[in-house]
């Protein structure tokens, strides 16, 4: 877990080197900045399967979900929508996580698509940049009589990236920070 | 076996997975692939900007924009079930925006689009759909969406059209009403339905106004959003709508919803039927 820390850290310098806000993103920055993200959101994908387990125990779920908010910006919501309800849905993430926590199913099987799609990065008037991350997630909940039920769900996560600035060795340095946004959920047809 | 479905898909979406580094594969995943995703793949689809595992090309990649890559995307960017999009019409569309001599590219920073979005807000305790349109803006740095126009059916009830007042008798205040210091304005206020006989000829209510100014009195509360569509007026002669198809299959995701040739003075008909005015 340190070395992984250690290569973000790493790479959030390298991205770094005198980029100021307004510059537009090269190719290669653009490149290392969506790795990042991504990364942000497979922990965020990990940490939903075990949140949504039956076999984590209840204290374990709970540090998972302080976990999965340090992913987040503050006041970050979840926008639920379904094929039955396209209205949109809000919760709060804690409470989003905390209600798949609780689900009341005997067993919960949570999967992914190998896919994602990443989108451009526009800088916003607040001088971050923001993205959005498309990512795909299949559930399966079965109840202990043997109801099963399944849903695939699009997941937006919005991405934003920071301009923060940190000490070493005296001297003040630029890096960039990825932090993840509201998320739209939307039921899919498959 | 999966080699064998892949030859029988559209070549788009053949590329499409033979490019995949496809691990723990639980599914067949092709139908995502071809769905356009975002808003954003739609534009990069649209102008040819990105390769087919959706890795975006820049001006300096040789296929950056490529004329036959933009071919395929864009005969795949048109919702199919919609009789009323022919495919004389879309080869024509396809055929002005490839146009060899001057191709035309939707530009996200470029105007002339804007969203439509379908909200539900509780007005006076009750839930009615409130439409708002929003456009980009630049800022100081950067943009944002912000709301440029509302279409709200109450607030529409409230205003009578002038063109069917007039048919009903003509009310107004006399040229030489100054001279009484208008004091002929209490017929002007006698009745509510017909105001509108003594204001501007062709007076336009502004219902984003009327809008904050509810919101303010705590009539108007949010509740949600329903529905998203975009509309193009970027491709001259051309208009085209955008909205997201959640269905089974290939021809899913962001997709041409309507699209129509117009000339200018249609165009600023449709601008007018879009608004509600």
């Amino acid at each position: 877990m340190k070395i992984k820390i250690l290569l973000i850290f790493a790479l959030t310098l390298f991205l770094s080197s005198s980029l100021s806000a307004q510059d537009i993103l090269s190719k290669q920055r653009k490149a290392a900045i969506d790795s990042l993200a991504l990364e942000k959101v497979r922990d965020l994908s990990k940490y939903i399967s075990i949140i949504g387990s039956k076999e984590t125990p209840f204290s374990e779920a709970n540090r998972v979900i302080e976990r999965t908010l340090e992913l987040f910006v503050e006041d970050a919501q979840m926008g639920v929508s379904s094929l039955y309800r396209e209205d949109i849905k809000y919760y709060p993430v804690r409470k989003y996580l905390e209600r798949l926590m609780a689900l009341n199913y005997d067993k919960i099987n949570i999967k992914w698509y190998d896919i994602q799609y990443i989108s451009d990065l526009e800088l916003q008037p607040d001088g971050r940049y923001v993205g959005v991350i498309t990512i795909y997630q299949r559930f399966e909940g079965t109840t202990d009589d043997g109801m099963v039920y399944k849903d695939t769900t699009k997941k937006d996560i919005t991405v934003y990236v920071e301009k923060k600035q940190t000490q070493i060795s005296g001297r003040l340095i630029d890096f960039w920070d990825v932090l993840l946004g509201d998320i739209r959920v939307a039921e899919t047809q498959r | 076996m999966k080699h064998i479905l892949l030859f029988f898909f559209p070549l788009l979406f053949v590329l499409s997975l033979q490019g995949q580094i496809v691990k723990d594969f639980i599914d067949d995943e092709s139908d995502l692939y071809a769905a356009t995703k975002q808003v954003n793949q739609f534009f990069r689809r649209f102008n040819g900007e990105e390769d087919t595992r959706g890795v975006r090309y820049y001006p300096e990649d040789k296929m950056f924009r490529n004329a036959g890559l933009r071919k395929t995307y864009l005969e795949n960017l048109f919702d199919n079930e919609n009789p009323f999009i022919t495919p004389a019409l879309k080869e024509s569309f396809i055929g002005y925006v490839t146009n060899p001599r001057q191709p035309v590219y939707i530009d996200f920073h470029g105007g002339s689009w804007f969203a439509e979005v379908t909200t539900t807000f509780s007005f006076h305790g009750a839930e009615r759909y409130l439409t708002l349109f929003l456009q980009l803006e630049k800022d100081t740095i950067g943009s944002k969406w912000v709301i440029t126009n509302v279409f709200f059916e109450p607030f529409a009830k409230v205003f009578a059209d002038q063109d069917s007042l007039r048919t009903t008798g003509q009310k107004f205040l006399h040229p030489m009403s100054h001279e009484l210091d208008f004091m002929n304005l209490v017929r002007a206020f006698e009745q509510k339905e017909s105001l509108e006989h003594y204001v501007a000829w062709k007076y336009h209510p502004d219902y984003l106004t009327l809008f904050i100014y509810e919101y303010k009195r705590g009539n108007l509360v949010f509740k949600t959003v329903s529905r998203v569509k975009f509309h193009f007026f970027q491709a001259d002669g051309w208009y085209f709508e955008i909205g997201e198809f959640n269905r089974r299959g290939y021809n899913t995701g962001w997709l041409i919803s309507n699209l129509m040739k117009i000339s200018p003075e249609e165009k600023d008909i449709l601008m007018k039927y879009i608004y509600h005015e």
